[in-house]
């Protein structure tokens, strides 16, 4: 079942004179594991901030096409209130926790949506021991590793119950094994409650393993799109082998030709 | 930077102790208890006395080390209060008591904010009736005081180390020498709020106005006890101040009219 379908998605900024993405077209089935990647610039973020409506509720600018999160079109509806269905999880760990122990800021969201008492305890519970930080309770976000505060920051989106997570860039600040234990941790929750996740990041030699499939920005279009194994397999490198599904783009094949190889050899070189 | 180090005194750190797990409201109210006696007071007796009681206080809180930096920091205005005082024609005596005021309010709020977490100092003022937006803007700005001081000191070390001298030059000059580490403060503060508003509203915040918080502010039998002392201690000094004429200290000593015409 598609949960996210948008068509011809375009926006600018406010102030801007170019898209930051353009003709966007791409779907999310219930519960798939996608991969979002490109080049710095290239529109993720503005992407993902259109799944839970931040675009256009909170930045303005100029938008058209249409983007339709759990048969909710994100033009008229607003952040908070889509956030019961799509949870949201930033690079930056430290602007998006707001109490000083974990526990209380895992309950944060819940208290937002007026859950009674007991229930918010039974979500806090739950997601800390999703995500394995039920021994630091009480620790305060500043006290917490890198690691550990994006752990936290997951389990507050988790504690919202929502249908789909979109995580961008969540381990940007990290090293190398915090990094890969987040993205396990990502995948761990897919596996256990089924969570749909659209997870924006760099290392994909970390995350395609986990991925169902990969889409490739560049200029704020979708240039590639497939499963890790088709986007990433040599033969296709050599042959140039059409899996450009999106064929509508404007992208020239040399320049797709090279973020392949540029994807690959980052592969390669780790 | 003695001014930015001051506010680690005033900082909260969780810690297991008495003090720390006393309800917020009590808590403040021995703190006004304290503001309220050196108001009415002016006997640097009474001060001294006010400043001795809080030091057991912040020995149960396990809290000397940053009590004696937030002193400290307080030392150099307390300084200048005494010197201006003092020059100003007061006796030697009652510049001490203006300073030894100035010291003990400093003691006791740093105390107050050392052991109240913001967030149980949030739900102090909701159960108040404090709106909840407001008080939620109220604690998230006291817990970023420290964070944006510690920028501020992260911007100062980083434009030193490129050979930014602070004191350098006249008046203006020094003014200026600001210029550096004021810019990159305000365009982090603005990108700041910036992400912690879109995390915000992804957290629902604002969706119901009936939110029902994981932590409840209970008093219990020892915060009961803590109002009933404060309000005794008040009620004393009340008492003492209005029935009861305490001892001058004051010897008289001044600065020699020398230099007044
Ligand atoms: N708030 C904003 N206002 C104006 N322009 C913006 C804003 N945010 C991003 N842009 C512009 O939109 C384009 C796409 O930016 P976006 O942040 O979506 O890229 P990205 O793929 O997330 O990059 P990165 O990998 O560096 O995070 C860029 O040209 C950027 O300058
Ligand atoms: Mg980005």
């Amino acid at each position: 079942m598609e949960i996210v379908s948008a068509r011809n998605l375009t926006f600018t900024y406010a102030g801007s004179r170019r898209p930051a993405i353009e003709g966007v077209n791409f779907s999310v089935r219930q519960g798939e594991f996608v991969v979002l990647t490109g080049p710095s610039g290239c529109g993720k973020t503005t992407l993902a901030r259109c799944l839970n409506a931040l675009i256009p509720s909170f930045y303005q600018g100029e938008l058209s096409g249409s983007l339709s999160v759990l048969n909710k079109d994100i033009s008229n509806s607003s952040t908070s209130e889509l956030s019961r269905k799509v949870g949201f999880v930033f690079q930056n760990p430290e602007n998006q926790l707001f109490s000083l122990s974990v526990e209380r800021d895992v309950a944060f969201g819940p208290e937002n949506l007026g859950l009674p008492r007991e229930e918010t305890k039974r979500r806090v519970d739950w997601a800390m021991r999703l995500t394995g930080i039920d021994g630091l309770r009480e620790a305060a976000p500043y006290e917490l590793s890198g690691g550990q505060q994006q752990r936290a920051a997951i389990a507050s989106v988790l504690a919202m119950r929502p249908e789909i997570m979109v995580l961008d860039e969540p381990t940007s600040f990290l090293d190398p094994l915090s990094a890969s234990q987040i993205l396990e941790a990502i995948a761990n929750l897919r596996q256990e409650i089924g969570i749909t996740i659209v997870l924006i990041e760099h290392r994909l030699d970390l995350a395609s393993k986990y991925a169902n499939r990969i889409l490739i920005m560049d200029k704020g279009r979708i240039i590639l799109e497939g499963p890790p194994s088709e986007v990433y397999s040599e033969e296709v490198r050599l042959m140039g082998k059409p899996l450009l599904l999106n064929t509508s783009t404007a992208c020239s094949n040399r320049r797709k030709v090279k973020l392949l190889l540029m994807v690959y050899l980052r592969r390669r070189l780790r | 930077m003695l001014s930015i180090r001051m506010f680690e005194g005033f900082k909260f750190k969780q810690r297991k102790t008495p003090i720390h797990r006393l309800d917020p409201r009590p808590k403040f109210m021995i703190a006004l208890t304290i503001f309220a006696l050196s108001l009415i007071f002016a006997n640097v007796m009474v001060f001294l006395l006010l400043f001795l009681a809080q030091l057991p206080l912040v020995c149960i809180s396990r809290s000397v080390r940053r009590w004696l930096g937030s002193i400290k920091g307080g030392a150099i205005l307390a300084a200048m209060i005494f010197v201006m005082n003092f020059l100003t024609g007061s006796t030697l005596v009652f510049s001490a008591t203006m300073t030894l005021r100035f010291l003990v309010l400093v003691s006791a709020f740093s105390l107050f904010f050392m052991t109240t977490s913001p967030d149980d100092l949030g739900l102090a003022l909701e159960k108040a009736r404090v709106p909840y937006t407001l008080s939620f803007t109220f604690t998230m700005a006291v817990r970023l005081v420290p964070t944006i001081a510690l920028e501020a000191q992260t911007i100062i070390d980083a434009q030193r180390s490129r050979g930014l001298e602070m004191e350098r030059g006249n008046l203006i000059q020094r003014i200026r020498n600001y210029i550096p580490i004021l810019i990159p403060l305000i365009v982090s503060a603005i990108r700041r709020s910036t992400e912690l508003a879109e995390a915000l509203e992804s957290r629902a915040f604002g969706v119901t106005k009936d939110r029902e918080s994981l932590v409840e502010l209970r008093m219990k039998l020892s915060d009961y006890a803590t109002v009933i002392i404060a309000l005794a201690v008040l009620a004393i000094g009340i008492y003492v101040q209005l029935l009861i004429t305490l001892p001058s200290l004051d010897t008289g000593i001044k600065m020699p009219a020398l230099w007044k015409f």
